[in-house]
């Protein structure tokens, strides 16, 4: 990720626009981007300042184009998981300056010319302690001397980018993240994808609130609202790095929008930063696996349209919450009579998974719940006080019919 | 250390307090319904009084964060304090919460040693950089022979007494918040920040030590440490420190010249700057850097512009004259020893690989830092260079000479800089040389930085 310094945006209004290279508006770009990668593919053993200065003359004579942005590319090219420099991790540079002052210690001051009292020249003192190192050659001791100084490191090795579009796009997400690490909260609204966008908020440290979208709206908006524990006590933009994090993440989810609100230094009135799905940005992040819904899928095609013994069904049609829980059953039952009954499909599982899933359930235990689990030739199934259907390939309806009737006429606890 | 058990009515929850129960009278104000948790959130800040009130409600409430548990101090090799020291100590333990206010060189780290001899529980000292981290490191180690934990500069090694920076305790302390009882902010002008405040707020710490000798902010966000630890507990003036404790110093300037060719180069910056601005004016009348900042995304003109004005500040900075003059002092001040301090680190590179001497900068590693410090205290070391690092608290022990080649004109600064050469030993003078270019704007700084209270009724001798 970049660093706040190097956030390039544009303010329009109150909405705050994240510097964006796009193929209209800057063409030049993508050759700038392919010196660039050659530029560190061809640079192993260069210094961090030799490489960084190199990028620089790529853009010269381009117009359009900050010193942030140049910065910016430098940090994008120079990210951990795609590059590594000799950090001098053993403290070699450090272990030579301390013998080298060390040695130097008794000839202090070094002078540019001798005197009657002081008798230590510069060039000898230093040319006496090459020699004394068994290095022929002053200058080479003092290429070393800062070896490890962040701009003296040298590359040792360059994954790189797939191609120069892929650091461009990566350019545009990390300024959309540079916007993020100002901001206080982000707010979305999703439909599909909601269950995987609230787990990955999870994995970003950060809370959730969730509003569904009402009851008569099919295929409605739930609307999720991020950021962390403190915001409810204070504005507060320490939740803007997990905000920053949680991007990528959210790019690689579909059919979602947002507002983050951003805090800008020094100006009191809030701005806005928009984005969805369909922005164009791209995540290097792979979507998470789609769940194997074989199951689900036959069962509503054998329920069909129609009631069936008063019952009438929905997929995914009900959330779930309770404090930082929220789960979305896969189907809900709605009697005619008012009773609702929920039902999960648990596919492949292992005990510690149903263990977990249980626990999770008895946060809802006054909600009538039913589990459908799959067969399976290894595990024994745990004791469970839920309401449990057993399948082999397939739901069967006469099964779950006699479930939702057993279930609905239990008194919730 | 034992996780606090979640399943009390008052918790611990990541820098937050989280009550399931109505908040007591008096104290709603601090609390705010949390959907999300389904339960009351305030500030972990707050957990005395909040304690005090569930007990009060409740008699047989009973939530013990922090645990209580004391620490045994191996040994204790403290020396005895003054009688001013003595009274900072005792104007604290009044209320266990405050701030003392005791300029540098005053030894306000004996002080904070004694409060913890006295007060022996789970301790976090939060210092502003990690030459100061170590430093309390060493300063518990030798006085209270306890190998405290270090948290920062990439290490995680927390125990019941540790050490840590501003920065890491403001990431770390919304984990860790519920553990420690004292906390202890050095040079505690630092923690007012929109952000680092939550190294204080997001702590249940009933025990809260500032020290500072400067609590004045430019932002004016000084008011803030009275919540955050406490109000101003001990005053110790620095004119009365003068003289009596610290040496008496004086500061002498001397100007250097531009050689011909950073001159030339540096007019021909002045030019470009200059044509530009006045181009400029023609059209805006109010044009500023203000506008030319705006304006250098997208104009390579302005961009050129603000290079010129980058490369006058580097010839500044790194004027060959300053090398010359700087050998004249090392010869000049044989055998005593010298603290160059530069604007860059750049600079103090130079100045390091010129002379060969230690420059004590950002990358070094602690060994290295320790390698320094001692070489300069016993003599192997006759001088040492570093930028800003050293600025605050870091302690060297009785140098009498300080060079600045170049600085930021500052109130703070100046203070802390003095304050490093002005330990009290024998009735020798310390001097503070400060190496400026003429004609040029770090002149200017000079002349603010003077202007600072440290530095009234100072000699300054014309050279």
């Amino acid at each position: 990720m970049l660093t706040k310094e190097l956030a390039i945006y544009d303010i329009e209004g109150s909405q705050i626009k994240p510097d964006r290279l796009t193929q209209k508006k800057h063409e030049r770009y993508v050759a700038y981007a392919e010196q660039m990668l050659r530029l560190y593919r061809d640079g192993i053993g260069k210094t961090r300042h030799e490489l960084h200065s190199a990028i620089r003359q790529v853009f010269i004579n381009e117009p359009d184009c900050s010193p942030q942005r140049i910065d910016a590319f430098c940090k994008l090219l120079d990210e951990d998981r795609i590059c590594k420099f000799d950090t001098d991790r053993h403290g070699n540079a450090a272990a030579l300056r301390c013998k080298i002052f060390g040695l130097a210690a008794g000839y202090h001051p070094l002078v540019q010319y001798k005197d009657r009292l002081f008798e230590h020249c510069e060039m000898e003192v230093k040319q006496t302690i090459a020699q004394k190192l068994g290095r022929p050659d002053w200058s080479e001791i003092e290429v070393e001397l800062f070896a490890d100084v962040f701009e003296f490191n040298r590359l040792k090795s360059f994954a790189g980018y797939d191609s120069a579009e892929a650091l461009l796009s990566r350019y545009n997400v990390a300024q959309v993240q540079a916007s993020l690490f100002n901001a206080k909260k982000i707010v979305l609204w999703a439909r599909s994808d909601f269950q995987r966008i609230v787990t990955h908020a999870k994995l970003a440290h950060l809370l959730h609130e969730i509003t569904p979208p009402p009851d008569n709206e099919t295929n409605g908006e739930y609307k999720i609202v991020l950021d962390g524990p403190a915001s409810v006590l204070r504005e507060t933009r320490r939740y803007g790095v997990n905000l920053a994090r949680f991007l990528p993440a959210l790019l690689s989810c579909r059919d979602w929008r947002m507002t983050a609100e951003v805090k800008i230094q020094r100006i009191p009135r809030p701005f806005w930063l928009q984005l969805s799905s369909d922005s164009g940005l791209r995540s290097e992040m792979t979507p998470l696996e789609e769940f194997d819904s074989k199951v689900e899928k036959g069962f509503a095609m054998k329920w069909g349209q129609d009631k069936r013994e008063g019952w009438s069904m929905k997929r995914a049609g009900g959330i779930l919450q309770r404090k930082q829980t929220a789960f979305v059953p896969d189907f809900v039952f709605q009697h005619d009579d008012g009773r609702k009954v929920f039902l999960e499909i648990v596919g492949f599982w292992t005990p510690e998974y149903l263990r977990a899933k249980i626990e999770k359930l008895k946060l809802f235990d006054d909600e009538h719940i039913i589990l459908a689990v799959a067969e399976s030739v290894g595990e024994k199934l745990p004791t469970m006080s839920q309401e449990v259907i057993l399948y082999k390939s397939a739901l069967k309806l006469k099964d779950v019919l006699a479930a939702l009737a057993r279930e609905s006429l239990r008194s919730a606890s | 250390m034992e996780a606090v058990p979640n399943n009390q009515a008052l918790r611990f929850d990541k820098g937050t307090l989280l009550l399931e129960s109505q908040p007591p009278p008096g104290l709603a104000s601090y609390f705010k319904w949390d959907q999300r948790a389904e339960a009351w959130r305030c500030d972990a800040l707050h957990y005395p009084e909040v304690e005090y009130a569930l007990k009060e409600t409740c008699p047989d409430y009973s939530v013990p964060i922090p645990h209580g548990i004391k620490v045994n101090w191996p040994c204790a090799n403290l020396p005895p304090l003054r009688v001013d020291q003595e009274s900072a100590l005792q104007a604290w333990m009044k209320t266990r919460r405050g701030v003392l206010v005791m300029p540098t060189g005053t030894g306000k780290t004996e002080v904070a040693l004694h409060i913890m001899h006295r007060l022996p529980v789970f301790t976090l000292v939060v210092s502003p950089v990690r030459d100061l981290m170590y430093q309390w490191h060493q300063r518990i180690q030798e006085r209270l022979g306890y190998n405290a934990g270090i948290i920062g500069d990439n290490t995680f090694n927390k125990q019941p007494v540790s050490v840590t920076t501003y920065d890491s305790a403001c990431i770390h302390m919304q984990n860790f918040g519920a553990e420690f009882e004292l906390l202890i902010f050095d040079e505690c002008h630092h923690l007012p920040g929109q952000v680092r405040s939550d190294a204080a707020r997001m702590s249940v710490a009933p025990y809260r030590l500032g020290l500072t000798a400067t609590p004045e902010r430019s932002d004016g966000r000084e008011a803030a440490l009275d919540s955050l630890i406490g109000p101003i507990v001990f005053r110790y003036p620095l004119s009365e420190a003068k003289g009596r404790i610290l040496a008496d110093y004086e500061v002498k300037r001397l100007p250097v010249y531009l050689t011909p060719d950073e001159q030339a180069k540096y007019d021909r910056c002045s030019g470009v700057i200059r044509h530009f601005m006045s181009e400029q004016r023609k059209t805006h009348p109010n044009y500023s850097f203000v506008e030319l900042r705006k304006e250098y995304a997208k104009s390579p003109e302005a961009r050129q512009v603000l290079q010129a004005f980058y490369t006058k500040e580097s010839i500044e900075d790194r004027a060959h004259e300053k090398m010359r003059v700087l050998e004249d002092l090392f010869r000049l001040h044989q055998g005593q020893r010298i603290l160059v301090f530069t604007k860059t680190n750049m600079m103090a590179r130079e100045v390091s690989a010129r002379f060969l001497i230690p420059s004590l900068l950002h990358h070094c590693r602690k060994r290295e830092r320790k390698d320094i410090l001692d070489g300069f205290r016993n003599n192997r070391y006759a001088a040492i260079v570093a930028n800003q690092v050293l600025d605050e608290g870091v302690d060297l022990p009785e140098a009498k000479v300080a060079v600045v080649l170049g600085g930021l004109a500052s109130v703070k600064q100046a203070k802390q800089r003095l304050g490093r050469i002005l330990r009290k030993r024998g009735e020798e003078t310390a001097v503070l040389y400060e190496v400026v270019c003429n004609d040029t704007k770090e002149v200017e700084r000079s002349r603010q930085r003077r202007r600072s209270d440290a530095y009234q009724g100072t000699r300054h001798l014309r050279h």
